[in-house]
């Protein structure tokens, strides 16, 4: 594992996504510390201040310090988007792969499932499943995760498929290795790398997808000052206050930008192949 | 007369991240108009690098470091693209070695073919179909009128190549250069092909540089040779000379190194006992949608017996279903019949238990893709010692036995040669404790030399185990060397099974003789009657 960090650091878009992700943990864990203002407290001789003074991002309709804002809301958004996609890429690289490896009937069966569960839009399929479960933010995660599941399953099932036909696949089966040893030893971690890199480009989805339930008052609730909600809530007074869109719209961008990057360094880094 | 082509003291660089690493070094060479030079070469050798800087298509981190290569009186290097272009497919053409990729399978034959007449001869549309056909007619294919219609997908490989030839020969060009054309067929075929070659010569009066890593071939096909070491040209001489009285130490290790049917590398007899018996085995390969299941059969009514300690030969074309009969009996394909095991009738794959699957082990044919990438040696040296008995110990002596030194455990795969990984391959097969190693083509990716190593380590491992082989190759003078019997197979049925003596007598079935017929004669020495 050290051996794979020496190498990410060795790489300009590992080093620099790992020092923005870096910024963005050390935001989660002491954002409350170093917020200069309660996140929640109402200033309203301070409504739509521009940004400098006393606030030094703004403030927004309710007077609220958009930089505290920002920094506690870290809290929320982040490791939820972040388990979110965890979950939904991981068990849909499995299911591809599973699929990938039974073949025949079975992988029929598991790809029109999954084209099924496609056929119902993102959005859709999480409104349905939070409406059944309950509103809140882990029931959130939980439909994010299933609404990106399908789409991982296809992209690794691609891959997989090529996998399959090798030749140590070929070996594996031969000397009667069982079914979770194939899956898990000698075929996942060789269809890791699309994995990777389509994990961190969902991350930033995720946030958005989960800003979109919490706008619809399905996520977090307001006055929780989570990004995607702050957006939402902005939307209104994009000509009066413009920055009340920059400001989270920014947070969520370094957090893509942040974890694209860490997948390019990840994919050269995981490659075994790579003598850098 | 002037040469077509000459080089003179070409060197080429390429920049990779450990350094500039020299791939030719110093290269001179000339071909004569209608004259062909075959150059040969191991793998790394730079051969097709070469191919590659006359043709102008070096990659990014090419590096040229002096030398002329001159095509008609004209220097190539530095060239502006214009004129190049100008002279790429039209005066020089090129033959690659795989007909399935060089092709576009999304157009039909006869627009990839006309488009070069179009793009350098300026014909019309209707003149450059007209040409074409009659190019096709001229590589011996038949119905030339409904092959421009088809795609690549719809000919079979020998068409392939016989169309890229006629692309190559279309504008009549002064040199033309073959990158292995026949490695990607089999005998039979590739020997056609050369046939062909033979005759458009003398019809075209073309100069040639063909490009191999088989003497044989190249001995038959070339009138000068000239050999390539690590970017160096060791010597040049006639063709029917350089691997008779070779001059450098490289290539007489070269020549040794080619299989030579007389020369029986195995002398033990076979034990009496069966290890393993098919009987009217049909392997099937298929895939099972939702609805029923397609299915059609590799190889048909088989029966065949191993014995203890014996080498059974298996030869014949590709697609004869030889890697079929593999795939069967170690449970990767679905079959009927039976095999016979230890007393035992298997009749389904849920048959063959754990102590079959120790008992009959495989290797495959393309290193690369037997070993797992994301594993250490040492992991897929594991693998069959936890799962048939026998401790993650003994990982040293699995790899001291196929000529290893034990730090091999701690690489990657990617960081092995093509022969070490071969080595794996089989020490892998081996730490099972086998007593019949599937053997499928093992040595056709590999370098002549190294090939020889590999066969010498397989037979020693024989001896100190007693084990049998399924040895499934299409090169017929290397298995005349090790194996006692034969079996031949065409269309995905046995046609013939005979002990490896009696493959020259009247017995063999007439297809046997086809067979051994077109696979060339080796170089060297004894038999000088080459061609």
């Amino acid at each position: 594992m050290s051996d794979v960090l020496r190498r990410l650091l060795r790489t300009p878009q590992g080093a620099l996504g790992l020092a923005i992700l870096a910024i963005l943990v050390a935001v989660c864990l002491l954002g409350p510390l170093v917020a200069p203002v309660d996140p929640e407290k109402i200033d309203f001789l301070g409504r739509f201040n521009p940004p400098g003074g006393k606030f030094w991002l703004g403030a927004d309709q309710l007077g609220r310090d958009m930089l505290s804002r920002i920094l506690v809301g870290a809290r929320t958004t982040l490791p939820i988007a972040l388990a979110a996609t965890l979950l939904g890429t991981l068990s849909g690289a499995v299911i591809g792969t599973v699929s990938a490896y039974l073949g025949g009937r079975w992988d029929e069966a598991i790809m029109r499932t999954i084209d099924a569960v496609m056929a119902v839009p993102g959005l859709l399929l999480a409104l349905l499943i939070v409406n059944t479960l309950g509103k809140g933010s882990l029931n959130a995660m939980l439909a994010i995760a299933v609404a990106f599941a399908p789409g991982m399953a296809r992209v690794t099932r691609s891959v997989a498929l090529t996998v399959r036909q090798q030749d140590y696949v070929s070996a594996a089966i031969a000397r009667g290795e069982g079914s979770g040893w194939i899956v898990f030893r000698e075929m996942l971690p060789n269809v890791i790398a699309p994995v990777v890199i389509e994990t961190t480009i969902r991350v930033a989805f995720a946030v958005m997808l989960f800003a979109t339930l919490s706008f619809l008052g399905l996520g977090a609730q307001p006055p929780a000052p989570e990004w995607g909600l702050m957006i939402s809530e902005a939307r209104g007074y994009l000509h009066q206050a413009p920055w009340l869109i920059v400001g989270p719209g920014i947070a969520i961008a370094l957090t893509a930008i942040g974890f694209n990057l860490l997948g390019d360094g990840l994919r050269d880094a995981l490659n075994p192949r790579d003598e850098r | 007369m002037n040469p077509v082509l000459a080089i003179r003291g070409y060197t080429l660089e390429y920049e990779t991240a450990a350094g500039p690493r020299r791939v030719l070094d110093n290269v001179s060479l000339a071909i004569d108009p209608g004259e062909v030079l075959g150059l040969v070469g191991e793998s790394g050798s730079g051969k097709s690098s070469l191919a590659w800087a006359i043709m102008r298509h070096l990659p990014g981190n090419a590096r040229e470091r002096g030398g002329a290569i001159e095509f008609d009186g004209e220097n190539l290097v530095g060239m502006d693209r214009k004129r190049m272009a100008a002279i790429r497919g039209r005066r020089i053409g090129m033959v690659f070695q795989d007909p399935a990729t060089s092709l576009n399978p999304t157009l039909p034959l006869g627009r990839q073919l006309t488009e070069v007449l179009i793009r350098h001869r300026r014909l019309t549309r209707e003149a450059a179909w007209r040409e074409g056909i009659e190019l096709l007619r001229r590589v011996e294919l038949r119905e030339p009128e409904a092959l421009m219609r088809r795609y690549p997908h719809e000919v079979s490989g020998g068409e392939k190549q016989r169309v890229v030839i006629a692309t190559a020969f279309a504008c009549r060009p002064n040199l033309i250069i073959f990158d292995e054309p026949t490695t990607a067929l089999d005998v039979i075929t590739g020997a056609r092909i050369l046939e062909l070659f033979r005759r458009l010569r003398q019809e075209t009066d073309v100069a040639g540089l063909y490009i191999s890593h088989d003497l044989a071939l190249v001995a038959r096909v070339a009138d000068r040779v000239a050999v390539i070491e690590r970017g160096r040209i060791l010597e040049q001489a006639k063709a029917d000379q350089i691997f008779i009285a070779p001059t450098s130490d490289y290539t007489r290790r070269l020549v040794a190194a080619v299989p030579r049917p007389e020369r029986r590398l195995t002398r033990d007899r076979p034990g009496p006992s069966p290890v393993l018996a098919a009987r009217g085995l049909n392997v099937y390969y298929s895939r099972a949608r939702l609805f029923g299941r397609r299915e059609a059969t590799g190889a048909r009514q088989i029966s065949l017996q191993i014995r203890a300690g014996e080498i059974l030969g298996l030869v014949g074309e590709s697609g004869s279903g030889k890697s079929t009969i593999a795939r069967g009996l170690t449970g990767l394909a679905r079959f009927g019949g039976e095999i016979l095991f230890a007393g035992r009738r298997i009749a389904a794959r849920r048959d063959m238990d754990s102590g079959y699957r120790r008992a009959v082990q495989v290797v495959f044919q393309h290193p690369d893709s037997s070993l797992n990438p994301r594993h250490r040696v040492g992991e897929i040296l594991a693998r069959p010692l936890r799962l048939f008995g026998g401790s993650v110990g003994d990982i040293p002596r699995l790899l001291e036995q196929v000529r290893l030194s034990t730090e091999y455990a701690r690489r990657y795969p990617h960081q092995l040669s093509g022969g070490e990984k071969q080595r794996v391959a089989i020490a892998r097969a081996f730490a099972a404790k086998p007593q019949l190693v599937i053997c499928d083509e093992i040595t056709a990716s590999l370098d002549v030399s190294v090939q020889a190593a590999v066969i010498e380590l397989l037979l020693a491992l024989k001896a100190t185990h007693g084990t049998a082989y399924l040895f499934i190759t299409h090169d017929l003078n290397l298995v005349r060397q090790i194996a006692h019997r034969l079996a031949v197979m065409r269309q995905g049925e046995l046609v013939d099974l005979l002990p490896v003596d009696a493959l020259t007598s009247d017995r063999a079935h007439p297809y046997t003789r086809e067979l051994l017929a077109a696979s060339p004669a080796p170089v060297g020495q004894e038999t000088s009657s080459v061609g």
